[in-house]
């Protein structure tokens, strides 16, 4: 090790010693809990706001789907029509023939 | 004068203390930073040479300490993860602080009095000023080095950290930090024996 290494450790050395630990305030405890609990206020706010668009937003697609879907399934001819009606529609042939038949 | 060696490394808190603040006990945690407050003021204090922003630096540490005990793994690491905040936090500031470009040292001709004091200890009257300039001449050699290589030079030649303790701090291996301590010791040293000469010029 040269003299410039020693030096500089040297240097190190008075520089640990002109710093020692430093003590802290009467406002070291008390800023650090109003920091934490203006972040947790902060957090719950986000996370508060971000559940309202969530709710919001089911909302808005529940009444969409009320609003056009159901209109629409209701049109369908399968969903409008009575069972007598489906009945009449696809028997209609067959009853005819049993009526001619019991005429004979 | 207290030599880097004589460094206390002990744990300051029990890890039964650590699990309960983990498990969101205010009381444990307002403990921890009762016990380990006045060493991470400490080395802030060393990492980012500004007595007036310590403080506000060291309440950003416990204040990412208090969000992030959850990720701790266990207890036996609290120590290293903290060092890691500080070590972070010191650097979010000093790089803020190069943002603003803001000096701390102007007077060179000051700093190569402080030089000869340094290394040839000198008698000063004024202990507080003699201080000051010794701070503020190790200051400006460190910012000839990048806020990182700063940080860990701080740690390894004025903390007195082992490699082992900034492997675990820095989660990488120690031929990697010996080589970036060497690299950054040569830079400072460089600067050192600028400083040195010159001031052996003005003789």
């Amino acid at each position: 090790m040269n003299q410039m290494d020693e030096g500089l450790d040297a240097l190190w050395a008075r520089y640990r010693d002109s710093c020692p630990d430093p003590e802290p305030t009467a406002q070291f405890m008390p800023g650090l809990w109003q920091r934490i609990d203006a972040r947790r206020t902060a957090s719950a706010s986000i996370f508060r706001r971000l559940s309202q668009i969530c709710v919001m937003t089911t909302v808005a697609l529940i009444l969409l789907m009320a609003v056009v879907l159901i209109p629409r399934i209701q049109n369908v001819l399968v969903y409008s029509a009575t069972y007598v009606d489906v009945l009449l529609a696809e028997n209609g042939n067959d009853d005819t023939d049993l009526l001619a038949m019991g005429d004979i | 004068m207290r030599s880097v060696a004589e460094r206390v490394v002990a744990m300051l808190v029990d890890f039964e203390l650590i699990e309960r603040a983990r498990n969101g006990d205010d009381d444990a945690f307002n403990q921890i930073v009762q016990s380990y407050r006045k060493r991470i003021l400490g080395t802030i204090a060393r990492l980012i040479g500004r007595p007036e922003d310590v403080e506000d630096v060291g309440q950003e540490v416990f204040l990412r300490l208090f969000f992030s005990l959850d990720q701790l793994r266990t207890a036996e690491v609290f120590e290293p993860w903290l060092y890691r905040l500080t070590v972070n936090a010191a650097y979010d500031y000093l790089r803020r602080q190069r943002r603003r470009q803001e000096s701390r040292m102007s007077d060179l001709s000051e700093q190569q009095v402080i030089l000869a004091d340094a290394t040839e200890g000198g008698k000063r009257r004024d202990e507080q000023q003699h201080r000051t300039r010794i701070q503020e001449m190790v200051q400006s050699l460190l910012e000839k080095v990048s806020e990182e290589d700063r940080i860990l030079l701080t740690l390894k030649e004025v903390e007195g950290l082992s490699l082992k303790e900034l492997e675990k701090i820095y989660h990488v291996s120690e031929n990697a930090l010996k080589v970036r301590l060497f690299r950054a010791r040569q830079r400072v040293l460089k600067a050192f024996e600028a400083e040195t000469s010159k001031s052996a010029g003005r003789v």
